[in-house]
């Protein structure tokens, strides 16, 4: 029906309530999400699978209505839906740990793998209906794991605050389409981008622009539309955290990115100075707001804001470099703000607290975990040889080779604004002297530390072998640009 | 039969009054509805294309689509409704504007 890899995510998350009611016994809790660590493990085997058949054949398309949805797979779909499922199955592991606490696992489950499910539609749809489809499912699921601690007010709070604007922007977004519609009677992406080459630049062209340009930017967390993302990550559980920050936000981006190349092609240089815009205020807007943060978990969130604007401005250079630089600094920021957000579940777990004067000097009690914090941090801040580095270098340069100079400036101001706090979060929690609550702690358990190793090896592997990876990430530039 | 920029200027109306809605408004369920208002208006912009895309012939994507979407309509209401009789029970009131200790 779908692909291999969607299909396993789809029966996974279907059968999990199954599998649910029969384990429902105490004893049996960790078997859901070992499951769920299990079938993630197949999925990624059934991509590589499918990496392989792309990397031979080139594009696969299918458009097998009325049973099937109509998808168009490339290189750039595989690379995204890699980083979903690997983030997804390192959270989900994490979870196994972290959530023994809280009661409706298997909901939890469900929900989890359905966001996976959701984002890796979306990079696999070739119309918007499909999109549309799986962009909501993503939606809907994020929706009730933001508030999934339903017995605390915040993440009540957040989620509904979060709903409004999310539901809001999908409504903008099938509007726009309503609108390709009428234009070309169409939704099939290569389609429309024909219909409408025949259509003159009329204005109901540049009103689509802007619905779309707003409702995927509710989700992209592009700066006006940015306010229910540092409510939503914080009081979300911490691996929940880490899949909206690492891949949720990012999706939104790859979707308008999409888009905006396949269907707007005809007024680049329209919506390139418009994307240009947006992403120096998102980046501006993320530091600054970063800077005057006390919670760690909203520090954080702040900084995926401006994160996100770095990957807009490599986005809306729209070269191949530009391109290859923020697919991999999307990746990189993937692995990275997962990495911190795993780290800070990890003191939340162990102490119960965000507030980082709480958790000064927690080194001395939790030195691993520190340790490994401290490592995304750098990497995180650009600091060669690690793998944030390497991403952010790759756009600045991008710019500057586009002949946009001025803005590349702007985001080094942006780097190291970015720099000075993270330094702020090593010297909090690693060179202070400990508080009585940081004493208390003790270490995370094996199960919990062995993913957020995981993430930060790969920080060190990618910072000392770029290579493959940037390759990989060209190749994908590549596909978008059709080259 | 009616022409296709009636049914526009209604829709895009319809999106100005959600928008209104979710601006103004102060009880959750209120928000709530505004959502469903925005949907609601590209409902309509979808049915009203597929009905003028040709004479004599109506486009079934058009129709399918909204279908899907009433589905997802549906869904995105009850979870946001799940979440309105949570924050009841937490904060007493149905007033969203009471609901802003997640400040800075």
């Amino acid at each position: 029906m779908f692909t291999k890899p969607l299909n396993t995510l789809l029966i996974l998350m279907v059968t999990m309530p199954i599998l649910g009611w029969v384990t429902y016994k105490k004893k049996y809790r960790k078997i859901r999400g070992l499951y769920a660590v299990l079938g993630l493990s197949v999925t990624a085997y059934f991509l590589y699978e499918l990496y392989l058949e792309v990397s031979e054949k080139g594009n696969l398309r299918s458009c097998s209505l009325p049973f099937g949805a109509c998808l168009d797979i490339d290189m750039l779909s595989i690379f995204m839906a890699l980083i979903y499922v690997m983030i997804g199955l390192l959270a989900a592991a994490y979870s196994v740990k972290y959530m023994e606490r809280d009661t409706g696992l298997t909901e939890y489950y469900t929900l989890l793998l359905g966001m996976v499910a959701g984002m890796m539609g979306v990079t696999f749809a070739g119309d918007f209906f499909t999109l549309f489809v799986f962009w909501e499912l993503m939606s809907l699921t994020s929706y009730a794991l933001v508030a999934f601690r339903k017995e605390r007010w915040a993440p009540i709070e957040a989620g509904f605050k979060y709903l409004i604007m999310s539901a809001a922007g999908g409504a903008t977004i099938l509007l726009a389409m309503s609108f390709l519609y009428g234009m070309t009677g169409t939704l099939n992406f290569a389609d429309i981008a024909t219909g409408l080459g025949s259509v003159a630049s009329n204005e109901w062209l540049f009103v689509t622009l802007t619905l779309i340009i707003v409702g995927f930017g509710v989700k992209a967390a592009i700066v006006p539309f940015h306010t229910w993302l540092p409510d939503a990550h914080p009081e979300a559980p911490a691996p929940i955290s880490a899949l909206l920050s690492g891949v949720l936000v990012p999706t939104g981006a790859y979707a308008l990115i999409r888009v905006l190349l396949l269907v707007f092609g005809s007024i680049q240089s329209v919506w390139q100075m418009t994307l240009l815009v947006f992403a120096v205020l998102t980046m501006f807007v993320g530091n600054l707001m970063a800077l005057l943060q006390d919670d760690i978990k909203r520090l954080l969130a702040f900084s995926t804001i401006a994160q996100m604007g770095y990957i807009l401005f490599g986005f809306s250079i729209a070269s191949q470099q530009g391109l290859t630089g923020s697919l991999f600094h999307i990746m990189n920021h993937a692995i990275m703000k997962s990495l911190l957000f795993l780290c800070a579940g990890a003191f939340v777990h162990q102490v119960g607290t965000r507030d980082l004067r709480k958790l000064e000097g927690i080194r001395q009690t939790m030195p691993v975990t520190s340790m490994l914090l401290a490592i995304g941090a750098v990497a995180i801040a650009a600091i060669p040889p690690l793998n944030g580095f390497w991403s952010e270098w790759m756009i600045v340069l991008a710019g500057i080779e586009a002949e946009m100079l001025p803005y590349s400036a702007l985001m080094i101001i942006n780097i190291l604004l970015s720099v000075a706090y993270y330094l702020r979060l090593i010297y909090v929690i690693v060179l202070k002297e400990p508080t009585p609550v940081s004493k208390k702690a003790t270490e995370v358990p094996l199960s919990m530390l062995i993913p957020i190793i995981i993430l930060a090896a790969l920080c060190i592997i990618i910072g000392v072998y770029p290579g493959p990876f940037v390759a990989l990430a060209q190749q994908a530039a590549n596909a978008t640009l059709g080259l | 039969m009616i022409p296709l920029s009636y049914y526009i200027m209604g829709a895009i109306a319809l999106y100005i009054v959600g928008m209104y809605c979710l601006a103004v408004k102060r009880n959750m369920i209120r928000l709530v509805i505004g959502i469903e208002i925005l949907i609601n208006a590209a409902h309509l912009n979808f049915i009203a294309f597929s009905a003028h895309r040709s004479p004599s012939f109506i486009d079934p994507l058009g129709h399918s689509i909204v279908i899907m979407s009433i589905v997802f309509a549906g869904c995105v209401t009850a979870v946001a409704l799940t979440i309105v009789t949570y924050a009841y029970k937490h904060y007493g009131t149905l007033d969203v504007r009471k609901l802003r200790r997640l400040r800075w």
